[in-house]
């Protein structure tokens, strides 16, 4: 009878010990296999395009389909008042597909696993307004950044002269829009503003009016903003940005499998798509600003 | 843009849906193949019933929402295979891991019958599977009503884990209310699965007061 018990009890450890070992095991090489193969990118650039039977691109291409991950988040990719899915992720991936000769397939995804999706090929990108960043860029391939973002010093044009770095600000009188990100860049010790005299402000139009009417030196605002607020034919033609001044930069790419050559091609689809005023235009639709 | 109330609501429900979806065809599966995996675990062929009892150690040992993910992302990541449809690989992890809890239930009551029933049987020169299906099987369904009236409740409720996989039920859609600053979509969900569940509390009452004809 005790024995009976053992010879089951030592069965089922058995088929435990394997099923995790099992698991342990293909996770070992996996990891392997795309550590060499980051390994042999780096080696060897011409090496990246790889045969065809690795090649992300014929694989979407076959599909007839390439499978984008977004989540919703204005104004990339969510649904407008009439109930259309658009947005400006959206409109560029479609225009991308629509080169590319393959029809767009939106999925939603979790944020957080959108990684985890690329590699079980549950999508073939990730094009969702995401910020690039040395650690995505370790995991993933990410195409050249298209969209950007930064906080800019916007001056009085007869101040070009005197103001023209941080260092010059550092003793100036600042505004920023109250709980913006200008106003935590000024906030932030690393940036060297943290010394300045900071005046908050409810509305960005607000700090420039600040500006323009002398009563604060520079004010530190989104670089989309400024583009399309100041200068000739705005009601704020005296003001310019400090040439130059870029703080806490932002850098929008589109993610793909590391080393994918579908990556490549939609690089060269998005140059393309910037030469003939697609991609600009679009910008100017959402109020973006285009990464040079 | 705001957005009113009742488009809110009519999302939600519309989102409930697939709640609802989850449910029903967990169910429809996991009922059967939960007296299937408990007769393998009753089995007198030992190897089986070890086999048997070890799967629905890891199935109930592992959290499900692990399975959920595990089904869904696993063939893509371990052997670069076709992936199921969202919808169907939750409804799949579902219908697994519920049918190991109901397949204790059922030995439960399949168990609990006396023994001397059997035998009875047996001496009236029945089948086994006649005395199964004629003299055992009511009995049982009457004595897993109250367990599993619980495993219903909790998984109506454990549907939401669907959205691990981005599969837009209805939590998943309230969530979107809140990116957009409106908390309340969140909270009002709970109103549909008290609704749900007032529902099905209804009809546990009602099914064990027809039950009653008979007493074990």
């Amino acid at each position: 009878m005790t024995q009976k018990r053992l010879f089951s009890l030592l069965m089922a450890g058995m088929l435990s010990v394997s099923l995790l070992a099992g698991c342990g095991g293909s996770s070992d090489s996996s990891a392997d296999a795309s550590a060499d193969a980051a390994q042999n990118t780096a080696d060897t650039a011409a090496d990246a395009s790889a045969s065809a039977a690795d090649s992300d691109l014929a694989y979407v291409l076959g599909n007839g389909k390439m499978k984008i991950g977004y989540t919703v988040y204005e104004p990339m990719n969510y649904t407008d008042a009439n109930g259309e899915f658009t947005g400006f992720d959206t409109e560029f991936a479609e225009a991308v597909c629509e080169k590319l000769g393959v029809a767009p397939e939106f999925v939603e995804i979790n944020w957080d696993t959108k990684v985890v999706e690329l590699d079980a090929k549950s999508i073939d990108c990730i094009w969702n307004g995401m910020t690039i960043t040395d650690d995505l860029k370790q995991n993933i391939a990410i195409s050249d950044p298209y969209v950007k973002n930064m906080q800019v010093a916007v001056i009085k044009s007869a101040n070009a002269d005197k103001y023209t770095d941080v260092a010059s600000l550092a003793s100036a009188s600042l505004v920023a829009e109250a709980g913006s990100a200008g106003q935590s860049v000024i906030e932030d010790e690393a940036n060297g503003l943290s010394g300045a005299s900071l005046t908050t402000v409810t509305k960005q139009t607000d700090a420039l009016l600040e500006v323009a009417s002398g009563a604060s030196d520079a004010a530190i605002l989104d670089w989309t903003l400024a583009k399309s607020m100041i200068g000739e034919g705005t009601d704020f033609a005296d003001l310019v940005m400090i040439d130059g001044l870029e703080l806490s930069v932002e850098e929008y790419g589109i993610g793909f499998r590391k080393d994918s050559d579908l990556c490549d091609k939609v690089n060269e689809i998005m140059g393309e798509l910037i030469a003939d005023g697609t991609l600009p235009a679009l910008a100017d639709k959402y109020g973006l600003g285009l990464a040079e | 843009m705001s957005t009113s109330a009742s488009v809110i609501f009519s999302q939600l429900l519309h989102c409930f849906q697939i709640n609802c979806t989850i449910f029903f065809v967990t169910l429809l599966l996991a009922l059967p193949l939960g007296l299937v995996v408990s007769f393998g675990s009753m089995s007198r062929f030992a190897p089986l019933a070890w086999l048997v009892k070890t799967f629905v150690w890891i199935i109930r040992g592992t959290p499900l929402m692990l399975q959920i993910i595990v089904i869904f992302y696993g063939p893509g990541l371990l052997w670069d295979g076709d992936l199921m449809p969202r919808i169907t690989a939750v409804c799949v992890a579902f219908v697994i891991n519920y049918a190991c809890y109901f397949s204790e239930i059922f030995r439960g009551g399949i168990q609990s019958i006396p023994r001397g029933q059997y035998e009875a049987g047996q001496v009236l020169g029945m089948t086994k599977p006649q005395i199964f299906f004629r003299v055992t099987l009511l009995q049982v369904v009457k004595r897993v009503i109250p367990p599993l009236g619980n495993e219903f409740m909790t998984l109506i409720k454990d549907t939401s884990l669907a959205n691990v996989i981005a599969t837009k039920e209805i939590i998943m859609m309230s969530k979107e209310f809140t990116t957009k600053g409106l908390i309340w979509p969140l909270f009002s969900t709970a109103l549909f699965f008290l609704a749900f569940v007032g529902i099905l509390t209804l009809a546990f009452g009602w099914f064990e007061r027809k039950m009653d004809y008979f007493r074990v």
